[in-house]
């Protein structure tokens, strides 16, 4: 297998979906009409509700759900199970799942005056759905926030080389945000001095290295070499399970990465927020655009960095620690999340997108159409991970997206550099607007019952505090699985509201209600086997070796997966009531029969 | 004659190609730049016609002399007032790819 044959198989899979699925199921069941109003130009206000080109959309839509997502995940379950079950769920589940779960949230939006997902549900499946879904995004941010901060730490522990470029991305972010909302300098101007400062920084890694290493080697001689926290992480020694040690320089990333997005959090988003995360995307959208490029060309130009290096399948159940289990089925399908399929584009593309659809004729390119890219994106990732060289995930993931850069003339050591920066800036700049929406939602959910929570420090620090404690608890594989779970479980709920709407107006639902089943069963398996892991792989050994610490995080971690299976359940009965009620109620007649009869 | 075609369809794609990047690039920055304008907007009109849903700030006089300034924007104001019920239909819910 080659990276040309993995970039043929990938847009064979866009077009035929695409042409052959997608669009007769727009055409055929969702009968877009390209003269029925849509909410944004019924209700224009100007800022929400405001009709938008269908080209634009497009872009802001795939801009707004592609980021770390398809990245790790595919970077997590090429290293578990080999790259071939990982790029046959990537094309299966965007094939038959993803564009449909992404381009439907939209439809139903823009079908009931672009009300939210929740907001729909509170109408035809049950009023308790609102409470029920803030409870899945705070513990889903809550996930995502540990793996993130984690992930993050260790390559910036590990990677001295890209400590620059992500200092000057955030100020050069701080500077962008102030040039264009107070000195109102141009967008073009602006963005090629920040954008260029930024990328030089980040390609001259391999010259400051000594410096930060030494900074590195000064944090770890304050406790003289000795670890700050030590826990039983299973993911270690090649999935046999070895002790981790939070050394003293890992913790301290850890917090400057904390301070970051506390700031992030709680500065205006134009302020910090905003402007950071344009830098960090032009520099991830050159990293991409250049690797898929080079995983292209690469057989005929550097056939030596398209040959795949780790095995295409490693077993149905690969081993993970002392007495875990990781069974295929469920785990590699909330594994890969965002690039096959994920809940949080749903909930966007509800809100988000859907009050700017101009033409429903728009739904499909812009919705559909972003999922498809994003899965080019995870398979990217998957190339990249695959080539790569032996060793970490992460850092074979970029060894190889750096090899595939280097096709283009850029010296190696630098390219590395840059993929790996791409990485970091990838997940920085999600994870601290992640907190900020974990502070609202703190706030939301417990600002009446515990008044402190409203204030915005309090509860960006609470969310801080808590994202670090499931740090220490180390086991960050774990962690990406229940977030995946919850992920997913969105997912599912966001297609079990689409078939609900399409029995409720006497539509087929069988393109949502199939992938709706195999979705909800699959992530209910997911986060059982998930509590599971984390019993006996985790909690266990550190309980034994009387470590409190990772013995409080990984017991916070199997309750929140047994909570999100519980919230599942009401969830799954509601809405097979709601199923019920619609289908056995006599279909509508079609309105214009009616004007006939 | 058969360049023609060629031509608009190339133009088509740039265009095309243009207003991705920008939807990439620059449409958030306008999103954001009207929510800020719509948030102060949305105080002057409180201040100037808070009677109209429930908050009376100014003396009657007052809002009577700021109306013809305000007509053309009540009826937008309104709507957009009345359709932001859950909290997370916000800018900051823009979540950029998870």
């Amino acid at each position: 297998m080659n990276t040309l044959l993995a970039v043929i198989i990938g847009a064979v899979t866009v077009y035929l979906a695409y042409t052959l699925y997608a669009r007769r199921i727009d055409r055929n069941v969702i009968q877009s009409d390209p003269k029925r109003a849509t909410p944004a130009t019924l209700y224009m206000d100007g800022v929400d509700f405001m009709p938008t080109n269908r080209n634009i959309l497009f872009g802001y839509h795939f801009k707004s759900i592609a980021a770390a997502g398809p990245i790790v995940g595919a970077i997590v379950a090429a290293s578990l199970w080999g790259w071939l079950p990982s790029i046959i769920w990537l094309v299966l589940g965007v094939s038959f799942i993803g564009w449909a779960s992404d381009y439907s949230a939209i439809v139903i939006s823009v079908r009931n005056e672009g009300n939210s997902l929740s907001a729909i549900a509170h109408r035809l499946v049950s009023s308790r759905t609102r409470t029920v879904l803030l409870l899945f995004i705070f513990f889903y941010l809550l996930l995502v926030t540990g793996a993130f901060v984690m992930i993050m730490a260790q390559v910036m522990d590990s990677q001295p080389r890209t400590h620059l470029g992500i200092i000057l991305l955030v100020a050069m972010g701080l500077l962008l945000g102030q040039m264009l909302y107070r000195w109102k300098v141009g967008l073009v101007g602006a963005t090629l001095l920040t954008v260029g400062v930024t990328l030089v920084a980040i390609m001259s890694g391999p010259w400051s290295e000594p410096a930060f290493q030494g900074l590195n080697n000064w944090l770890n001689g304050l406790t003289g070499g000795a670890p700050l926290v030590t826990y039983f992480d299973p993911t270690l020694a090649g999935f046999k399970g070895a002790e981790a040690k939070i050394m003293p320089s890992l913790l301290f990333w850890a917090i400057a990465i904390s301070v970051f997005c506390y700031a992030g959090s709680v500065l205006p988003i134009w302020r910090m927020a905003q402007p950071v995360v344009y830098v960090g995307f032009w520099i991830t959208a050159l990293s991409m655009v250049l690797g898929l490029g080079g995983a292209a060309v690469a057989s005929f130009v550097k056939p030596e960095v398209a040959q795949f290096q780790i095995p295409a399948f490693k077993g149905f159940n690969p081993q993970l620690g002392p007495a875990g289990i990781m069974p295929l089925w469920p785990m590699l399908f909330v594994t890969i999340a965002c690039g096959a399929i994920s809940g949080w584009h749903a909930l966007f593309g509800a809100v988000g997108t859907a009050r700017q659809i101009e033409n429903e004729a728009d739904m499909l390119p812009v919705g559909g159409g972003s999922m498809f890219t994003e899965f080019l994106l995870g398979l990217l990732a998957l190339l990249a991970v695959s080539v790569g060289a032996k060793g970490a995930p992460v850092g074979a993931f970029a060894t190889g997206l750096g090899g595939f850069i280097s096709v283009w003339g850029v010296p190696v050591q630098y390219a590395v550099s840059l993929a790996f920066a791409a990485f970091i800036v990838i997940v920085l700049v999600v994870t601290q607007l992640i907190f900020r929406v974990m502070r609202i939602t703190l706030t939301e959910w417990l600002g009446d019952v515990i008044p402190p929570c409203r204030n915005q420090h309090v509860s960006s620090i609470v969310c801080v505090l808590l994202a670090l404690l499931l740090v220490v608890t180390g086991t960050w594989v774990y962690l990406w699985q229940l977030f995946g779970g919850a992920n997913q479980l969105m997912a599912a709920l966001s297609l079990l509201l689409v078939t609900v709407w399409l029995a409720s107006v006497g539509k087929n639902w069988l393109y949502a209600g199939l992938p709706t089943i195999f979705m909800y069963v699959t992530t209910v398996a997911s986060l059982l086997v998930t509590a599971y892991n984390l019993y006996f792989n985790v909690y266990q050994p550190n309980r034994e070796a009387g470590r409190m610490l990772p013995m409080v995080g990984s017991g916070l971690m199997v309750l929140v997966a047994l909570l999100l299976v519980v919230a599942a359940v009401f969830i799954g009965i509601d809405g097979w009531r709601a199923f019920m009620k619609y289908l056995r109620r006599p279909t509508p007649a079609p309105k214009a029969a009616a004007a006939r009869g | 004659m058969a360049i023609r075609p060629f031509t608009h369809r190339f133009s088509a794609g740039w265009e095309a190609v243009k207003q991705f990047m920008y939807g990439m690039t620059g449409h958030e920055f306008a999103r954001h730049a009207l929510e800020m304008r719509h948030e102060l907007e949305a105080v002057f009109m409180v201040v100037t016609l808070g009677d109209l849903i429930g908050v009376p700030i100014l003396p009657p006089v007052y809002s009577l002399r700021l109306l013809p300034y305000v007509v053309p924007e009540v009826a937008r104001w309104k709507r957009h007032m009345a359709k932001r019920r859950e909290f997370w239909e916000k800018e900051e819910y823009d979540m950029h790819g998870v």
